[in-house]
């Protein structure tokens, strides 16, 4: 099969059992930012994701392709 | 907000949401909830002036935290565009986005199944026309995704490999393929024009998918959609869900796959389900797979 394996940590998996206690958005150890002022950067393989919360308390994330991704 | 009853006849949970009677429904597109926010404008679901893919929680939710997600995937900010319109490279970036939500959701003690999906039609209910998908985190593991679990006890094998080399080998109705996607109507069709598309390693998700597979992916959903548009010259309404491994379940199973349902059985009919379909279950075809896969080739041929 061509190409790189996109999991490059397993440990990332969800697992039963192991799962955290997160009970919604924002994820665990992710502070989110007001609209208009983006979380620090994310990756998701070639993607980068902004969080924010919008004004009533909903997560609101940006995702926006970068070409310089790690291979 | 909503509130879940088990329905003992039928063996499944019915999910009462009545907010969502509030819901937006088909707005102009001056008042589009998913385009950006103009300058001067009331703001939209996203504040800010240009954007390539949002995801945000469903302001009318079917389900919700604690007991499940229910979220808002906006494929791009061209009011007018479509999935198979949008840049290959955009279409490959939604794969990491579904991938990405698929791992935060499926993390979430309340979340067993994570269902990506999108509705695209006012045939099959869609109430706002840019561009969009859904994705449910259901606190139970649904019907649908249990029955998948339950053929791979009664084949003995996981179901989704073993119909796909049976696909492979009859080859009748085969639709597309590259070097990691098969696509094909299935041999028990339910819908005239339904089709699957299948990776052709096992990968239970896409977290287990590698990165030029998630990029075949997409380019097999554009084919096929962009042949959907071909075929009867129209915008072609469809349903379309990505079944994936169960988040709740120890050591679950599960083969990565897309299914999309189009309820048209020819380019002005649709196909309801009636008392067969609802009362018993059974649904009743006026089309082979075969003869459908073949007006779908030449339909891909057209659309390419």
């Amino acid at each position: 099969m061509a190409g790189s394996p996109a999991e490059a940590d397993p440990s990332e998996r969800p697992v039963t059992g192991e799962r955290g206690q997160q009970s919604g958005p924002p994820a665990e150890g992710i502070e989110p930012a007001l609209c208009g002022q983006p979380a620090q950067g994310e990756r998701q393989g070639p993607v980068v994701i902004a969080r924010h919360l919008k004004d009533d308390g909903r997560a609101l994330l940006l995702y926006t392709r970068r070409e310089d991704q790690p291979t | 907000m909503s509130e879940l009853r088990f329905n003992e006849l039928r063996g499944e949970q019915v999910d009462y949401a009545i907010h969502r009677q509030e819901r937006t429904f088909l707005p102009t597109r001056e008042h589009c909830p998913l385009c950006p926010t103009r300058p001067g404008a009331a703001p939209t679901e996203i504040p800010f002036p240009s954007f390539e893919i949002a995801v945000f929680d469903n302001r009318f939710p079917a389900f919700h935290a604690p007991h499940g997600a229910a979220e808002v995937v906006v494929y791009t900010d061209d009011h007018d565009a479509s999935f198979g319109t949008l840049p290959a490279a955009r279409a490959e970036a939604l794969m990491w986005v579904w991938r990405h939500r698929y791992l935060e959701l499926g993390a979430r003690e309340d979340v067993d199944y994570v269902f990506i999906f999108e509705n695209r039609g006012v045939e099959v209910g869609v109430t706002l026309h840019h561009p969009h998908g859904q994705i449910y985190g259901y606190p139970f593991v649904p019907p649908v995704a249990a029955l998948e679990l339950a053929a791979d006890e009664h084949l003995g094998r996981c179901a989704p490999c073993a119909l796909l080399g049976d696909e492979l080998a009859d080859g009748r109705r085969l639709l597309f393929e590259n070097d990691g996607v098969v696509a094909y109507v299935p041999y028990a069709a339910r819908w005239a024009y339904e089709a699957h598309v299948v990776l052709r390693e096992h990968r239970a998700s896409l977290l287990d998918c590698h990165a030029a597979e998630l990029r075949q992916l997409a380019d097999a959903l554009q084919t096929l959609v962009r042949g959907y548009d071909a075929l009867f010259d129209r915008p072609f309404p469809y349903v379309m869900v990505v079944h994936q491994a169960p988040t709740g379940i120890a050591d679950a199973r599960g083969h990565l796959h897309v299914e999309l349902y189009p309820p048209l059985r020819t380019a002005e009919k649709l196909k309801y389900l009636a008392g067969s379909e609802q009362g018993a279950g059974t649904f009743i075809s006026d089309t082979l797979p075969e003869e459908s896969a073949a007006e779908l080739r030449e339909a891909i041929a057209r659309g390419a």
